[in-house]
């Protein structure tokens, strides 16, 4: 059997009396893209953030490549290939869009205990980072401020720095929230592209997407895993509906 | 033996104080967001003018009320004036500016009382000393500002555990917006959890004013211990405020005590000399630099 | 065109914005006249007095490239500035002396006490920091505080050093070829020292360094995310910043001839730290005009009263509240 790219053992984390998640497990098959769907207040921020490094579980494992990096923070996942965009966009005011994903490619160039040379003029970054943008749809955009930005633009601008990582699991934390149907797509195609090559994570509301994209989908509800399956088989699947398609189903 | 206990007294007697302000500034810092430096001028302040009242009384009660009061009204005023402009803003605004406060103060007192230090005579029913047991003395003011500290912290309990005031103390101090939620009107309530811990910074002040001499500079050097206490008893936490000033006048007082002599026993009297007292000096900081290595967010952090 | 101190006229085109390159000459020009001024004008103690300011503007920068760069509110900074000056004291005081310090005898070669300052200053910012970014926020300020504190009451305790009373160096340091007793040189070599220190402190903060740590500043999280230990960086910043302020110790040790523990004092560190927020946070020259400003200020006051403080403490209060660039976005609103 193959090794899961990404796997989650039996995740279980309280704040005081929340039981946010309990007893989460889920196994990431490498290049597929996988979709969390579910209700507000299922645990999605809590299950990423204890993907990311973010909480630490108060019990239960997680893999990376079958390493178990349950103890490792932040910033070692990153290097060791988890890439993530956040929902409520982190990006780096001051710089400009060019600057934050060159921050991302930067990362991936060994340290950065470098005193001397310009980092705005070294063309090892400035290269991957604007094909980067160009990726994203952000080529003209490369040298506005990231506050000049517009709200679309952000969210594309975070999907890009996350790419620009060249992440080997990419975790999706609703790129699609609030933007209009023209972009949307635009990440679909983008998020296409990457299928195989990238193990995908993405965790969102917006069906049409979801299932245009997944190679499986999960439900979350109540921090745990209630149903897996392909689109089909969660699309059908009576429980399901109830649990969380609701009236989602009258549009699907 | 004697020593031990008479230094343990003392211990719990700074202990008290260091608590009375401890709980004002973990409790300002913990609900409003507030690094405020010109804590130790309020200290001051209450010293100042609860001497002064006293002085003029002649009743050390009076200057007590006085001390609480004055300082309790001083704080509302830079609260209204000033701190209601900073709750938002990133700390080192509130550094400057606070620390421009404490220049401020520190000027004015000096333009209205002077740069000598002021007496204050204890009343006869609180002088002298009590016989606690055979070879033992101890003076009946300072067992008094164990006494009144303990029934503040009791009261505080009380307060912050039994009534709504307390629970939306406690409430604020974990989740500002849902006590704003509930439509209670923060800015009447930060006011007056600013007034409650200035009130007892000036209680502080007033009480230590017998034991040490009032005078100015006395707020900064009582500033940094209070730092000490709120770091290493975690903020925003009262029980963390209390732990932490236990821990460290304990520290610090017997620290003063014992070291120079252990310094002796083991150096030569020349190191010994040198570097007794500087090593019982920073002592305080040992313990900080200990905690801060084993648990960053104190001994009793209030959990978010 | 954007105002000066704004991170945006700094961050955005792919080369340093011209502006702040014209202000630095210009600044230097001014800087590099006065013994000229001084000359003319017939009063020396204008030379003394630019010294002062060019120290105090050295120690100020260093403090900007972890408080405006890397936005740590350091409230300790004067413990390496002071550790600094202390180090040129002692080396002095022990070769008069004749006593050996840990095996060695003392000196007054600027060659010597100088880098040794930094490397001090440094290593005490090493550890300092290493305890204190395992905090952050309230907490780091209130703990380089308390650091810095604890360093000085060392010092206070130290009777062989002069305790309370201080240090008393009989002579400046001694550099081959240069004449530091003289006022113009010694002034002229510190001035030296500035332009280097801000010419390499530019260069760090367009560095791929630099921008990991301003970078950090603006979002931890991202940048975590990005697979950067934060903390590491801050903790290099943090050395170079106290090695740098060190160094403005050992200037200032031999600018007066004079140490004492008030150099320590937590007072100094919040002076430094309102040279900065005065003059512009994250820009380098900020604190520059900042120390100007700030000594000028402390200057003048004093002469109007004896309480000038009861001034300068309103004067604080009000530029937090009102100025939020420092003076450097009142020169650039004065430009527009």
């Amino acid at each position: 059997m193959k090794q899961a790219a990404l796997s989650l053992r039996e995740l279980r984390k309280s704040f005081g009396s929340l039981l946010a998640t309990n007893g989460l497990s889920l196994d990431l098959m490498p290049g597929e893209l996988h979709a969390i769907i579910g209700p507000n207040g299922a645990g999605k921020s809590t299950m990423i953030g204890q993907i990311t490094g973010e909480i630490r579980p108060d019990m239960g494992r997680v893999l990376m490549g079958g390493r178990d990096v349950t103890d490792w923070p932040v910033e070692r996942r990153a290097l060791h290939g988890l890439g993530r965009s956040f929902q409520i966009t982190q990006l780096v005011h001051g710089f400009t869009a060019e600057d934050n994903v060159a921050m991302a490619v930067q990362g991936r160039q060994g340290h950065s205990f470098r005193f001397w040379g310009n980092a705005r003029g070294d063309v090892r970054l400035r290269t991957p980072a604007r094909q980067a943008l160009a990726t994203a749809g952000l080529a003209g955009r490369a040298d506005t401020l990231v506050e000049d930005l517009s709200h679309g633009e952000m969210r594309q601008l975070e999907l890009a720095v996350a790419l620009a990582m060249n992440p080997s699991v990419l975790i999706l934390d609703e790129p699609m929230a609030g933007m209009g149907a023209a972009d949307s797509q635009q990440v679909v195609d983008i998020l296409r592209q990457l299928k195989g090559s990238v193990t995908i994570l993405l965790v969102e509301h917006d069906m049409d997407a979801v299932f245009a994209l997944a190679d499986r989908i999960s439900v979350l509800v109540a921090g745990r895993i209630v149903g897996s399956g392909t689109v089909d088989e969660v699309r059908n699947d009576t429980k399901v509906r109830e649990a969380y398609l609701g009236e989602e189903a009258v549009h699907a | 033996m004697q020593l031990l206990i008479e230094q343990s007294l003392n211990a719990l007697q700074l202990g008290f104080t260091l608590f009375l302000l401890a709980t004002g500034m973990t409790l300002i810092f913990g609900i409003m967001g507030l690094i405020n430096l010109a804590h130790g001028s309020l200290y001051m302040v209450g010293a100042f003018i609860g001497t002064t009242a006293a002085s003029q009384s002649g009743s050390i009660l009076l200057g007590i009320l006085a001390g609480v009061a004055g300082t309790a009204v001083a704080g509302v005023v830079v609260e209204l004036l000033v701190f209601r402009r900073l709750y938002h803003r990133d700390h080192l605004y509130q550094v400057l500016a606070t620390f421009g406060i404490i220049l401020f103060v520190n000027e004015l007192s000096t333009i209205i009382w002077g740069r000598a230090p002021l007496l204050v005579e204890i009343p006869d029913w609180l002088n002298g000393s009590v016989q606690l047991m055979p070879g033992l003395s101890y003076p009946v003011y300072r067992l008094a500002v164990v006494g009144v500290g303990a029934l503040v912290a009791i009261g505080l309990h009380l307060l912050v555990e039994r009534t709504r005031l307390g629970m939306l103390v406690r409430a604020g101090a974990t989740d500002r917006d849902m006590v704003a939620a509930l439509g209670v009107n923060i800015a009447r309530l930060y006011t007056a959890v600013f007034a409650l811990g200035a009130a007892f910074a000036g209680l502080a002040g007033i009480l230590a004013a017998p034991i040490q001499s009032t005078q100015i500079g006395m707020g900064e050097q009582v500033l940094i211990l209070t730092f000490v206490v709120v770091v290493v008893g975690g903020v925003g936490s009262v029980k963390g405020a209390f732990a932490g000033s236990m821990l460290i006048a304990l520290v610090d007082t017997l620290g003063r005590a014992y070291v120079p002599g252990l310094f002796k026993l083991l150096f030569s009297s020349s190191v010994a000399d040198a570097l007794g007292t500087s090593v019982a000096s920073v002592a305080i900081y040992l313990v900080m630099a200990v905690v801060l290595i084993v648990h960053p967010q104190g001994l009793f952090p209030e959990s978010r | 065109m954007a105002v000066i101190a704004s991170p945006a006229a700094l961050a955005g085109a792919p080369r340093p914005a011209l502006r702040p390159l014209m202000e630095a000459t210009v600044l230097l020009a001014l800087l590099a006249l006065v013994p000229l001024a001084s000359t003319l004008l017939d009063d020396s103690y204008l030379t003394t007095l630019a010294t002062r300011i060019v120290i105090m503007a050295l120690l100020a920068m260093s403090l900007d490239l972890v408080l405006g760069y890397g936005g740590l509110v350091s409230f300790g900074h004067a413990a390496f500035f002071g550790l600094g000056g202390y180090t040129v004291g002692i080396l002095a005081f022990h070769l008069e002396d004749g006593t050996p310090i840990f095996g060695f005898a003392g000196s007054t070669s600027g060659l010597v006490t100088v880098p040794l300052a930094m490397a001090v200053s440094a290593l005490a910012a090493l550890v300092i920091g290493f305890l204190s970014l395992r905090t952050r926020g309230v907490h780091f300020i209130m703990i380089t505080l308390a650091f810095a504190q604890m360093i000085f009451f060392v010092f206070v305790g130290l009777k062989y050093y002069g305790g309370d009373d201080g240090l008393i160096l009989t002579a400046r340091n001694m550099v081959p070829g240069v004449d530091l007793t003289d006022p113009t040189s010694f002034y002229y070599a510190c001035l030296f020292v500035l332009v280097l220190v801000f010419l390499g402190l530019k260069r760090l903060t367009y560095s791929r360094f630099g921008m990991v740590l301003r970078g950090s500043k603006m979002s931890e999280r991202r940048m975590r995310a990005l697979g950067y230990n934060v903390t590491h960086y801050r903790l290099v910043a943090f050395v170079i910043s106290g090695a740098l302020a060190g160094l403005a110790g050992a200037l200032a040790a031999n600018e007066a001839r004079f140490v004492s523990p008030e150099m320590l004092s937590w007072m100094r560190s919040g002076e430094v730290i309102i040279m900065v927020v005065l003059g512009g946070v994250g820009t380098l020259i900020g604190p520059i005009l900042g120390a100007a400003a700030f000594v000028l200020l402390e200057m003048g006051l004093s002469d109007l009263t004896e309480h000038w403080m009861l001034i300068l403490g309103p004067i604080l209060v009000l530029v937090v509240l009102l100025l939020e660039g420092g003076l450097l976005s009142l020169l650039g609103k004065v430009r527009r």
